[in-house]
């Protein structure tokens, strides 16, 4: 088969996996519909020649954040339904923004013209992993090595927050 | 260069340090720390430097604004009486360093060449504010204002993210030299149209950080939730370090596209400084008066970025300064009248619980006054000439609508300054005299004759910037 | 070496305010302050043996480079700290002196924080002073807003039951007032380039070289012939620049020939409009004249006599110095519209006038009235009639401070103002009426008092202008009826007639030895002035006519 085909058989099969995230009652569903969406973007990510973004895709996303929505949802107690809230007046202002925002990106993208790789320095390996690592460490040194300032913000506060002071109560 | 390396050290030290050193030690300690990073810096002038292949740059325009952050950083350190209550602050070697660190992406925030380097110090700047924010645990306030302010930046981001990739994907370059290289070389109608949309996006990111309307709804909720020290930092760094980045990407990067932004930036800033002067006149806490009056001020600074005059770099180095004087001091008085009210009032931050502050504490009433003087842009203070300056840009661009807003604004702006003012010295009440610590009363005096001094004689600073 | 005296007349009484603000010589702060207001005094009284009426140019003037700031491509901008006196300001400024002296003398009843109180008049005095010696626009512009402050304090500090309301609201007031200042301020510091300083910025001449107009003329062609670049031109504030229309840049937004309209007024009409709006809310002319009764009735009678006397002052100062030679033409535009306000000044004022019930009140509007006679004076654009208006300001300086210390005599003995509790005074304090006789009548305009000389120059300017209708003339020679009536009938109502006090454990004491002094010399002034106005007018004589003769 072509590229084209696998590229439309992947895309069909993310539309439906979300729009089964939105459409379904239960959230336990959702949310492996959800992971199964991610899945299939890694895949879009493989047709893009980007295997590093297609594995830290699927380890992050699919894998550690999912995961952290399983736990929240198990923590809640839903076998009541919450019942729907929301006014009329708010669902119609909802779809008319909604609506307005798809007739803008759809115009949007009609008249949009990519630009074309300029052929002298595209590489098309630029995605594997022993290219973006080569940049990583020449290039992009300087803001690798800053994120580490990041991440020790990061632990420091929330070590910071979430230690136990004398007298807090004990859950 | 150097600053960063060393402020981040310094960081790493002061939180091994908190094994062993008291409180108070621990606050002399980083304010030395400080001053040795703004001597790194200072060390720098006249020299100009590319670190890391473009990735930062070491100018006059990024010292200056750096010193200007460190300043900030230092008065902060000096204004926090070493963290002294044990209930509320529990771990100060922590805040020290988680300070330090946030001064490190701030100081990326001012320097760089790279929108990566842009990304990554707006988000360490972004996450240590967030963690201070929240580090009033008992207080239900303090952890609102933290998830508030958490969730909506990290959509601000992510929306300054999605910005910088468009601008990515049409120009092929993150690093700036490289974007303005490659826009000047392309015929504009070759220009892909999401271009602009990321220049918008990028733009609405980062008027998210400095409050500017209609994003600014974040501002009064997360400055009152804050614990005080940190609602000063947050209101003098994060803005000016802000208003930085809002300068090169606006006025340096894109100055060339002024066409396609400046409509959405003067719409902004008309609605910024309409909505913060307004709302500032009904508020009953100082606290919020002065988040609101922030919001203003940002309105001001735009000003002068819309304007996009060869002074515009000078223009908003010394309005920084002036506003970061005023606010350092005037966040101060109220920190530890608010501190002193606690058992007493009801709230504790109100413009009543100001009343009859100048009975006993003549010098915080005066340093107040002169706060808020300059905040309102009274002549023979810093305010004043930093209002003067922007509005010298403005009319030299003959955008002479904005400044008939501004200066109509200008007087709201004293209305709700004199409250405090009247609080102060007009109303009766009965406060004792405030004890303070020997740092905090130098932090306060020489903020205040500096204040004085840039208001008397403006050129001493404006001729270095 | 020439002494710096204009500094010295600005730097003593500050020097005296932080002395005072220290706090370390609590007792003697009324002293310290006289003592200041006298030293002041000395030096005015040098500058006068000094000075010489022959000629219009300014005198003792000290020049010193103050701010200097570069925009890269668009010039730079100069602001120097330059002081100078002519004849206008000449008379203005003894005014000041003398009546801060009479106000300090004054004012024992201020019992409270007294070292604060005096600090903050003697830096009312240094701003005051500042504007009127003040010949570089920007810095008129920070002593202009700067002498808000203590005013502001004094009021809500030491003031009536209503203090708070009343100085916030003069604060806001005036404060928008010099906003709208700023704004004119900044549009003519963009538009007018200074062609001495250009020079020297362009090494066309050394500093200290003689600087003649061929020399402007050359500079200002060459700019406009785009023969020197844009980052060598040199904004400066100074008056003089902004007073030549040739220095105004050819595309800026203040030349007369510029496109920028707003609503059917050119960018010049709107910048003449806002400097006419931003001063005269001080004067006060009529639509802008609220913060003024309330100001008046609750200040302490000391500050009452200050704000009358002197800032008022400043208002109409700030039109002859710095509007009326920048903006000559849209004034004379206009000049019907604005002999047009001066006369509903004039009536309106004295209409209130007959309507209060509260002594100061009543002297707060007289005030309104007789600042409107400034006004028609001004805009007749006549030499009689800008004669009288400046005489009419320094004899309105004397009358007003009499009257409002005046008032404060029975203030001070009773708490209470109203004209109904008090009936034939006459009899229980015969010094006190005979001196608020004189005081009324002067001010009503009686021939041989300043009042009478005042109203009558102004209105024959106005009669005799080419420029503003004489109906205006008429209206004003109306208010002097009025004021005659309500003088004249509160001096009825409250001294002459039978005795009748609302209190009648009131105990009303006649005037002390210090009150005679200060509201005899008040009154001899007035007596002199009338009798010799030529004290006055051999001053400003060269200024006015020079000035008419160049712009009119």
């Amino acid at each position: 088969m072509e590229v084209s085909n696998y590229w439309y058989f992947l895309s069909g099969l993310t539309l439906l996996s979300a729009l089964m995230v939105v459409l379904s009652k239960n959230p336990i569903h959702s949310v492996l519909y959800l992971v199964f969406t991610f899945f299939c973007i890694s895949g879009h990510y493989v047709l893009l020649n980007a295997q590093f973004l297609m594995a830290v895709n699927i380890i992050v996303y699919a894998g550690a954040i999912m995961v952290l929505f399983l736990f929240v949802i198990m923590m809640f107690d839903l076998k009541k339904n919450i019942p729907d809230s929301k006014t009329n007046l708010t669902k119609l202002a909802g779809t008319v923004v909604a609506g307005s925002v798809l007739v803008i990106l759809v115009a949007a993208f009609r008249t949009i013209q990519y630009p074309t790789p300029d052929e002298s320095t595209f590489n098309p390996n630029n995605g594997m992993v022993e290219n973006l690592g080569k940049v990583l460490y020449s290039e992009y040194l300087l803001p690798f090595e800053l994120v580490t300032v990041l991440f020790f913000v990061a632990m420091v506060g929330s070590v910071m927050l979430g230690k136990r002071e004398v007298g807090d109560r004990n859950f | 260069m150097t600053p960063v390396i060393a402020l981040s050290l310094f960081g790493i030290i002061n939180l091994f340090l908190g094994f062993t050193f008291k409180r108070q030690s621990l606050q002399v300690v980083t304010l030395l720390f400080i001053i040795c990073s703004m001597a790194l810096t200072a060390m720098d002038w006249n020299h100009e430097y590319l670190w890391f292949g473009d990735m930062m740059k070491t100018n006059n325009l990024s010292i200056n604004f750096s010193l200007i952050i460190q300043l900030a950083g230092l008065l902060v350190v000096a204004f926090s009486n070493g963290f002294g209550k044990d209930e509320v602050y529990t771990q100060p070697a922590e805040y020290y360093a988680i300070l330090l660190f946030s001064l490190v992406g701030a100081l990326l925030m001012v320097s760089f060449q790279n929108l990566i380097m842009l990304f990554v110090g707006l988000e360490i700047l972004s996450v240590a504010m967030y963690v201070l924010t929240g580090s009033d645990k008992r207080n239900l306030r303090s952890n609102e204002a933290a998830l508030k302010y958490f969730l909506m930046g990290s959509f601000a981001t992510g929306f300054l993210l999605f910005g910088i990739a468009l601008v990515y994907g049409s120009t092929r370059s993150l690093y700036i030299s490289g974007i303005l290289y490659n826009l000047s070389h392309t015929a504009p109608e070759s220009l892909p149209s999401f271009l602009y949309a990321g220049i918008i996006l990028m733009g609405i990111g980062l008027l998210f950080k400095i409050s500017a309307a209609p994003f600014h709804f974040w501002t009064p909720d997360v400055y009152e939730g804050a614990p005080t020290i940190f609602t000063m930092f947050m209101s003098t760094v994060v803005k000016t370090a802000g208003f930085a980045a809002i300068y090169h990407i606006l006025d340096v990067t894109f100055g060339g596209f002024q066409k396609n932004w400046i409509i959405t930036v003067y719409f902004i800033t008309i609605i910024t400084l309409i909505l913060g002067n307004i709302s500032a006149a009904y508020q009953q806490s100082a606290k919020r008066m002065l988040a609101f009056s922030s919001i203003s001020h940002a309105g001001y600074m735009l000003l002068t970025v819309c304007a996009n005059q060869p002074s515009t770099s000078s223009n908003i180095l010394y309005y920084s300064l002036a506003y970061t004087l005023a606010t350092a001091v005037s966040f101060a008085v109220l920190m530890v009248v608010a501190e002193y009210q606690t058992g007493r009032t009801e709230k504790p931050e109100n413009f009543d619980a100001l009343n009859g502050l100048a009975k006993n504490n003549p010098s915080l009433a005066f340093a107040f006054t002169v706060a808020l003087l300059s905040l309102a842009g009274i002549p023979l203070t810093a305010g004043f000439w930093g209002k003067f300056f922007v509005f010298t840009d403005m009319f030299n661009k003959n955008l002479t609508y904005p400044i008939i807003i501004a200066v109509l604004m200008s007087a709201v702006g004293i209305y709700y300054y004199f409250k405090g003012i009247i609080s102060v010295y007009f109303n009766s009440g009965e406060i004792e005299k405030i004890e303070t610590s020997f740092l905090f009363k130098i932090a306060l005096w020489s903020a205040c004759i500096g204040t004085l001094v840039l208001g008397i004689y403006p050129t001493l600073l404006k001729s270095i910037f | 070496m020439t002494l710096p005296i204009l500094s010295l007349i600005i730097c003593i009484p500050l020097l005296a305010a932080l002395v005072l603000a220290s706090g370390k010589l609590k007792g003697y702060a009324q002293q310290i302050s006289l003592g200041a207001s006298l030293i002041q005094i000395g030096l005015l009284i040098k500058l006068a043996l000094g000075y010489q009426t022959s000629t219009a140019t300014f005198q003792w003037v000290e020049q010193h480079d103050w701010i200097h700031f570069s925009l890269g491509s668009l010039g730079q901008f100069v602001a120097k700290y330059h002081l100078g006196i002519d004849g206008l300001s000449f008379g203005l400024i003894i005014l000041t002196g003398i009546i801060s002296s009479i106000a300090i003398w004054n004012s024992d009843s201020i019992k409270e924080k007294t070292s604060s109180y005096f600090a903050l008049i003697m830096l009312l005095n240094a701003s005051l002073m500042g504007c009127f010696l003040a010949k570089d626009f920007l810095l008129f512009y920070l002593f202009f807003e700067f002498m808000l402050l203590p005013m502001y304090f004094l009021i809500g500090i030491w003031g009536g039951p209503r203090k708070e309301y009343a100085s916030i609201k003069f604060f806001i007031y005036t404060l928008a007032g010099s906003l709208f200042i700023l704004l004119a301020l900044l549009a003519l510091g963009t538009s007018y380039i200074d062609p001495y300083e250009t020079a020297l910025a362009i090494d066309f001449i050394q500093p200290g070289q003689a600087f003649s107009a061929e020399n402007a003329q050359m500079i200002q062609t060459a700019i406009a012939n785009g023969e020197i670049a844009s980052d060598k031109w040199v904004h400066s504030f100074d008056a003089a620049v902004f007073a030549d229309l040739k220095n105004c840049y050819y595309k800026s937004i203040l030349h007369p020939d510029s496109a920028w309209v707003l609503g059917n007024l050119s960018a010049r009409e709107w910048a003449f409009w806002l400097l006419f709006i931003g001063f005269g809310i001080k004067l006060p002319i009529v639509p802008f004249h609220t913060w003024l009764p309330d100001a008046h009735v609750e200040a302490p009678t000391p500050v009452s006599v200050l704000l009358a006397g002197v800032l008022l002052k400043i208002g109409a100062y700030g039109w002859l110095r710095f509007t009326l030679p920048f903006f000559p033409k849209e004034a004379l535009e206009f000049s019907n519209i604005l002999s047009g306000i001066g006369a509903i000044s004039i009536i309106y004022g004295a209409f209130n006038a007959l309507a209060m019930t509260d002594l100061k009140k009543l002297v707060a509007y007289s005030s309104i009235s007789h600042m409107g006679f400034v006004l028609l004076g001004i805009a007749s654009f006549t030499a009689e009639g800008w004669q009288g208006a400046i005489f009419q300001l320094i004899s309105h300086g004397v009358l007003s401070s009499l009257l409002f210390l005046l008032v404060g005599v029975i203030y001070d003995r009773t708490h209470d103002r109203s004209i109904q509790n008090y009936s034939g005074l006459a009899q229980i304090m015969p010094a006190y009426t005979f001196i608020t006789g004189l005081a009324f009548f002067a001010s009503l305009g009686l021939p041989g008092f300043s009042g009478f000389i005042g109203e009558f120059f102004s209105l024959m300017g106005s009669f005799n202008s080419q420029h503003s209708s004489a109906i205006w003339a008429i209206l004003g020679g109306l208010g002097i009826i009025l004021g005659a009536g309500y003088f004249l009938w509160t001096f009825q109502k409250m001294f002459l007639g039978k005795q009748y006090l609302k209190n009648s454990e009131w105990l009303l004491s006649d005037l002390t030895r210090k009150e005679k002094l200060s509201l005899y010399f008040l009154g001899i002034s007035s007596l002199l002035l009338g009798i010799f106005p030529s004290i006055i007018f051999n001053l400003t004589d060269n200024w006015v006519s020079h000035l008419i003769n160049q712009l009119f």
